[in-house]
C-alpha cells in the first residue's frame, strides 16, 4: 500500500484489460476483498467473466469518480439505511446514469456481480424513479412486460392494494 | 491430515482453468464438483497460494449457481414464489464438505493425546478457521443473499458459511472428544493436564493453551444472533471441569501445606497461588472465568483457613509481625466476613494495650511519698502512655491494614474506651480532668523544655485524646479553670499556643464549646487597655506611684471565678490605689459592678525589716496579714483575726503557710515576725495553694458540670418538645440522648430527673392517656 498508485489490470468477459488504480478497482468490495485474501499478484490480471469492455469503461467513470470516498463497511447493510430510503440520487450520479434501458440493466447486474453496493443502489433508484407515478400499463410498456394476470386476479390486487391508490 | 500428506499433494497441485469453468446454467453436480476442489484447496493448501483468476473463476461459479432462472428444487424457499435464490443445495454440498473435512480430522486425532491432541487440534483449528474465511469470503454472495434471505424469514438453523463451518467443526470433530470415562471432552482433560503441570512447577506451551481456549469460546455460537458471543461451550466444556480441579487441586495443596508449615508461610504461598491464577486468566483463559475462577480460590485458600488465620493474628499482633499482618489482611479482606474477627480482636488488643500503657504510668498502689500522702499520677507519664498507644496502633492500620475504614473504626472505639475506662480513670470525668492538667502544663510558661513547634505538635496530640473523651464539658470546665489561673497569673508561656489551642478546640467541638474560653481571652487583653488607661490617667494626676497595679477586669459570665464568702479588710496601705480604680471603673463601664476577687490576686512585698532584702511573693490575704506586721512585730490571732477580717476558715490555712515559711513564728496563740528569716532565694514564693484547696477545686469543677448537665438536659428536652409538641417518652429519650452524645455520654436516669422536673415546673405534661408525654 506504501505506492500511492498501484495498479492493477482488469480483464472483461470479451478479453479487453484494463489497467486502473487499485482504489479505482477496490470501489468493487468482491475485488477488495479478494486481493485482500490473496495478497499482491503484480502483473496478474483479474478476470471479469461476467462483465463486457463495454459495461466496465462506464463502471470504472463512476469508480474512478468516487475513489476518494469512504467505503460502506462490510456489513453495512442495514445501518445505512436512511441513504438507501430516500430516492435522491447525486447530480454527478444522475447525469453519469443517463443511458438506455439495456445499458442501465447490465449496471445494474454488474454492480451485484461486483458487489458495489452505492452503484447498485444508484441503479435501482434509477429504476424505481422510472416507475414512480405511472399505471401498470405504463409500466409494462416501459419494461415490455406482457400481462399475464387474468382479468379476475387483476381485480383482485388492485382491492388489495386500494388504500394505496391517491 | 499430516503436513507431509499435504505437502506431497502440493506438487501434484494445478489450478484448474477457465475452460474447467462450468457453464451458467451448470446443474448442482457440475458446479460443485468445480467448486469443491476450489474449497479444498483454500481449507487444506492456501498457503500454496491461488490466483486471481482461479478465484475469480470460482466466485463467478458461486454467483452463476445463485443467479440461475428459478428451478423447482427450492424447498426452504418455495414460498419466495420467483426468486431466484438457488443457494440451498450449495449451502448442502458445502455443509456435507465441510462435515465430512472435520470427520477426517476426527479419525486422524483419535489415537492422540495430551500434548500430542492439543498441538494437533491447534494446528488443525489454526489452519481450518483460516481456510473458512476465505471461503466465507468467496461464497459471499451466498452469503448476502440466499442466507440473508433465510435468516430474515426466521429460519434458525442457517448460518453464513463462516459459522457454518464452526458448526460443522464443533458437530463432527469437537464434539467427539467426549468419549472419555469421566464424561469430560478429552480435549478438556489434555488441557486441564497442562494445567496441572504448570501449577507443578513445570513450563507450558501456554500460546498453544490459549489457542484451544480460544476455539472453545468462538464456538459459543448464538443460534439467534452470529454477533453475539454466547459463552456456552466454553464454560460447559472448560470452565466447569477447570473450576473443580482447581478447586481439588488447591484443597489438596492447601491441607497438606497448612499442615507442615506455619501460618506466615502459608500466608505467603496462598498469596503467590492467588496471583497465579489471575495471571493465568490473562494469558490463556476467557476475561469471564476471572470472577469465577478467583471465588473459588478465595473460598478454598482462604475461607477455608480462616480460622486459622484468625487464631493466628493475637500473636502476630503481639509480636508486631507487620508483614504477616499485612498479608492476612490482604487475604482476609477479599472473602466476605473475612476481617470481621480481625477488627474485634485488634478493637480488643488495642484496648488492652491501652490500658496495660496506663497501669505501667499507675504509681504502685502502695507507694507513698516522703510526706506520706499517695503519690498521685502525673498527667503527662499518663497522656502520653495514651497517646503512644494511639499513634503505635494507627500505625498498624495505616500500613497492613491499609487504612480500612473498619479497622479505623475499630482503632477509634478501641481508643475511646481505654481513654475514658483504665486503672487511672475509674470514673469518665478523670482523663478529661488528667487531659486538662497535661494541657496546663504544656502551656504554663514554667514549661520550658518546648520550643514553640513541638509545643504545637503536642498540642496536636492533646487533640487527638480530646476527640476519644466522651465527657467533653468536664474537660472544658478543668480547662477553663486551668486557663483562668494562667490568664490571671500570666503564667501563660504564649499567647499564640493559647489561642491555637483553642482554635483547635472549637475546630472538633464548634463555636459554642470555646465561646468562654476567647472570651476570657480577650477579657485579658480589654482589661490590660483599662489599666493602661487607669495609670495614664494617675501618671497625669500626678499620683505617686510607689504601689505597681495592674487590675483584671474580666465578665463574670465567662469566667469560672467566684469571690470567696469572707469580708476583707483592705489593707491601708493599698486602699487610696483600690479606691481609685473602683471610681475609674466606674467612670469608665457605668452600671457594671466590680468585684474584687481577692483570692486570686498576688502581691509582692519588699521586705525592709531584714538585712537582706527579700520580694516575698504573696496572695493578697496574705499581703494583707502582713501588712498588719508593718505596725507591730508580734500579733495574736484575733488580732490578725480583727484587723483583716478574713473568714476564719481561709485564714487559718494562709497563716500557716506563713508559719510554715518561717516568715512568722507561731507561738500559741500568738504570731511573730521572724526577723530572722532567712532563703537561698531573693524572691520568696509564700502564694501556695493550699491542698485542702485543690481537691475541693476539682470537686467544684464538677459540681459545676454537673449543675450544667442539667441545663442542658433540660433545654435539649425543651426545645425538642417545642418543635414535636407531644412525643413517645422513649423516642424523646432517644433523641435527646442523640443529641447531647456530641458533648459528652448522657445517663438516661438524669434525663428521666430533668423530665420530671420539667413536669414539676408545668414546662411539660404527661398527655392523659397511655405515657406520651
Amino acid at each position: 500500500m506504501s505506492d500511492k498508485k498501484q495498479q492493477v489490470i482488469l480483464q472483461t468477459s470479451d478479453d479487453e484489460q484494463f489497467t486502473v488504480e487499485k482504489i479505482v478497482a477496490e470501489r468493487s468490495a468482491m475485488i477488495k476483498s479478494m486481493m485482500e485474501d490473496l495478497g499482491e499478484q503484480e502483473g496478474q490480471a483479474i478476470p471479469l467473466p461476467n462483465v463486457s469492455s463495454s459495461v466496465l469503461t462506464k463502471i470504472l467513470e463512476y469508480c474512478d469518480h468516487h475513489k476518494n470516498e469512504p467505503l460502506p463497511a462490510a456489513d453495512s447493510s442495514d445501518a445505512d439505511d436512511s441513504r438507501r430510503k430516500t430516492s435522491e440520487i447525486g447530480e454527478w450520479d444522475a447525469r453519469w446514469i443517463q443511458v438506455d434501458q439495456e445499458m442501465l440493466f447490465e449496471i445494474i447486474l454488474a454492480a451485484n456481480y461486483l458487489d458495489i453496493k452505492p452503484l447498485l443502489d444508484v441503479g435501482c433508484k434509477t429504476v424505481a424513479n422510472m416507475i414512480k407515478g405511472k399505471t401498470p400499463e405504463e409500466i409494462r410498456k416501459l419494461f415490455n412486460i406482457t400481462n399475464d394476470f387474468t382479468p379476475e386476479e387483476e381485480e383482485q390486487i388492485r382491492k388489495e392494494n386500494e388504500w394505496a391508490e391517491e | 491430515m499430516p503436513p507431509a500428506a499435504s505437502s506431497s499433494s502440493s506438487s501434484t497441485w494445478v489450478e484448474p482453468t477457465k475452460d474447467d469453468k462450468p457453464p451458467k446454467d451448470a446443474d448442482l453436480k457440475t458446479a460443485w464438483a468445480f467448486l469443491q476442489v476450489g474449497v479444498e484447496h483454500m481449507m487444506s493448501r492456501m498457503h500454496l497460494g491461488m490466483s486471481y483468476s482461479y478465484y475469480i473463476l470460482l466466485f463467478t461459479a458461486v454467483y452463476d449457481f445463485c443467479t440461475q432462472p428459478g428451478k423447482a428444487s427450492q424447498p426452504f424457499s418455495a414460498n419466495r414464489g420467483g426468486a431466484s435464490l438457488q443457494g440451498s443445495d450449495l449451502y448442502r454440498s458445502l455443509h456435507n464438505w465441510l462435515s465430512e473435512h472435520c470427520k477426517k480430522m476426527r479419525v486422524d486425532s483419535e489415537n492422540l493425546s495430551d500434548l500430542e491432541l492439543l498441538k494437533f487440534y491447534a494446528t488443525q483449528w489454526d489452519r481450518y478457521t483460516t481456510g473458512a474465511r476465505y471461503v466465507n469470503k468467496l461464497f459471499n454472495y451466498l452469503n448476502k443473499h440466499w442466507v440473508k434471505r433465510e435468516k430474515d424469514e426466521g429460519r434458525k438453523e442457517v448460518y453464513t458459511v463462516y459459522t457454518l463451518a464452526l458448526v460443522a467443526w464443533k458437530q463432527n470433530f469437537f464434539r467427539h472428544f467426549t468419549v472419555s470415562s469421566a464424561g469430560m471432552s478429552r480435549l478438556t482433560q489434555a488441557v486441564l493436564r497442562q494445567i496441572e503441570q504448570q501449577r507443578d512447577g513445570e513450563v507450558i506451551d501456554s500460546t498453544l493453551l490459549k489457542k484451544v481456549i480460544d476455539s472453545y469460546v468462538s464456538l459459543g455460537l448464538d443460534e439467534a444472533d452470529a454477533q453475539r458471543q454466547n459463552l456456552d461451550v466454553y464454560r460447559e466444556y472448560f470452565q466447569t471441569p477447570f473450576l473443580s480441579t482447581t478447586e481439588h487441586y488447591y484443597r489438596a495443596e492447601s491441607a497438606a501445606f497448612v499442615g507442615s508449615n506455619s501460618v506466615s508461610d502459608y500466608m505467603k504461598k496462598a498469596e503467590a497461588r492467588l496471583q497465579e491464577e489471575a495471571d493465568r486468566v490473562n494469558l490463556y483463559l476467557h476475561d469471564s472465568t476471572r470472577t469465577d475462577l478467583k471465588v473459588k480460590c478465595e473460598n478454598v485458600l482462604i475461607a477455608e483457613h480462616n480460622n486459622i488465620m484468625w487464631n493466628e493474628f493475637q500473636s502476630l499482633l503481639d509480636a508486631d509481625r507487620v508483614d504477616d499482618l499485612s498479608r492476612m489482611y490482604g487475604l482476609l479482606s477479599r472473602i466476605v466476613g473475612g476481617l470481621d474477627p480481625l477488627r474485634e480482636k485488634f478493637g480488643e488488643h488495642v484496648k488492652k494495650a491501652g490500658q496495660a500503657a496506663v497501669e505501667k504510668v499507675l504509681p504502685a498502689p502502695g507507694a507513698t511519698t516522703e510526706t506520706g500522702k499517695a503519690e498521685t499520677l502525673d498527667p503527662k507519664a499518663y497522656i502520653e502512655a495514651l497517646l503512644e498507644v494511639h499513634s503505635k496502633y494507627t500505625e498498624v492500620v495505616e500500613g497492613p491494614f491499609r487504612a480500612e475504614m473498619g479497622f479505623n473504626k475499630s482503632l477509634d472505639q478501641a481508643c475511646r474506651d481505654f481513654c475514658n475506662q483504665n486503672a487511672a480513670a475509674t470514673t469518665s470525668t478523670r482523663s478529661p480532668e488528667l487531659l486538662a492538667s497535661y494541657c496546663d502544663q504544656l502551656l504554663r510558661k514554667s514549661n520550658k523544655d518546648l520550643d514553640a513547634e513541638s509545643l504545637e505538635a503536642a498540642l496536636n496530640q492533646t487533640m487527638i485524646i480530646f476527640k476519644f473523651i466522651d465527657d467533653k464539658d468536664v474537660f472544658q470546665k478543668f480547662y477553663q479553670k486551668k486557663l483562668a489561673q494562667r490568664l490571671v497569673g500570666s503564667l501563660s508561656a504564649s499567647d499564640d499556643s493559647e489561642s491555637s489551642m483553642i482554635t483547635k478546640l472549637k475546630e472538633v467541638s464548634g463555636f459554642d464549646y470555646t465561646n468562654k474560653l476567647s472570651r476570657m481571652f480577650t477579657d485579658v487583653n480589654l482589661s490590660k487597655d483599662l489599666s493602661e488607661r487607669f495609670k495614664d490617667k494617675e501618671r497625669t494626676q500626678g499620683v505617686s506611684i510607689d504601689i505597681d497595679f495592674s487590675p483584671l477586669v474580666l465578665g463574670t459570665n465567662f469566667w469560672p471565678l467566684a469571690p470567696q464568702q469572707t469580708d476583707f479588710n483592705i489593707p491601708r496601705e493599698i486602699r487610696s490605689t483600690f479606691d481609685r480604680f473602683t471610681a475609674f471603673h466606674n467612670e469608665v463601664h457605668q452600671g457594671r459592678k466590680l468585684t474584687w476577687l481577692w483570692h486570686v490576686s498576688k502581691n509582692e512585698l519588699r521586705t525592709t525589716y531584714l538585712p537582706q532584702k527579700y520580694i516575698f511573693m504573696t496572695s493578697s490575704y496574705q499581703m494583707a496579714i502582713l501588712t498588719q506586721f508593718n505596725e507591730n512585730d508580734s500579733l495574736s490571732y484575733n488580732e490578725i483575726l480583727t484587723g483583716t477580717k478574713i473568714a476564719e476558715g481561709i485564714l487559718k490555712p494562709q497563716l500557716a503557710l506563713l508559719v510554715k515559711a518561717k516568715v512568722l513564728l507561731q507561738e500559741g496563740e500568738n504570731y511573730d515576725l521572724n526577723l530572722n528569716f532567712k532563703s537561698k532565694k531573693i524572691r520568696v514564693q509564700l502564694n501556695q495553694a493550699v491542698k485542702s484547696e485543690q481537691k475541693q477545686e476539682a470537686k467544684e469543677v464538677l459540681q459545676a458540670v454537673d449543675e450544667d448537665r442539667k441545663f442542658i438536659y433540660q433545654a435539649t428536652i425543651v426545645r425538642l418538645m417545642k418543635g414535636r409538641k407531644t412525643m413517645q417518652h422513649q423516642a424523646l429519650i432517644q433523641e435527646v440522648t442523640a443529641q447531647i452524645s456530641s458533648k459528652f455520654t448522657p445517663k438516661i436516669p438524669e434525663i428521666k430527673k430533668a423530665i420530671d422536673y420539667l413536669i414539676d415546673k408545668e414546662y411539660l405534661e404527661r398527655s392523659a392517656e397511655s405515657n406520651n408525654t
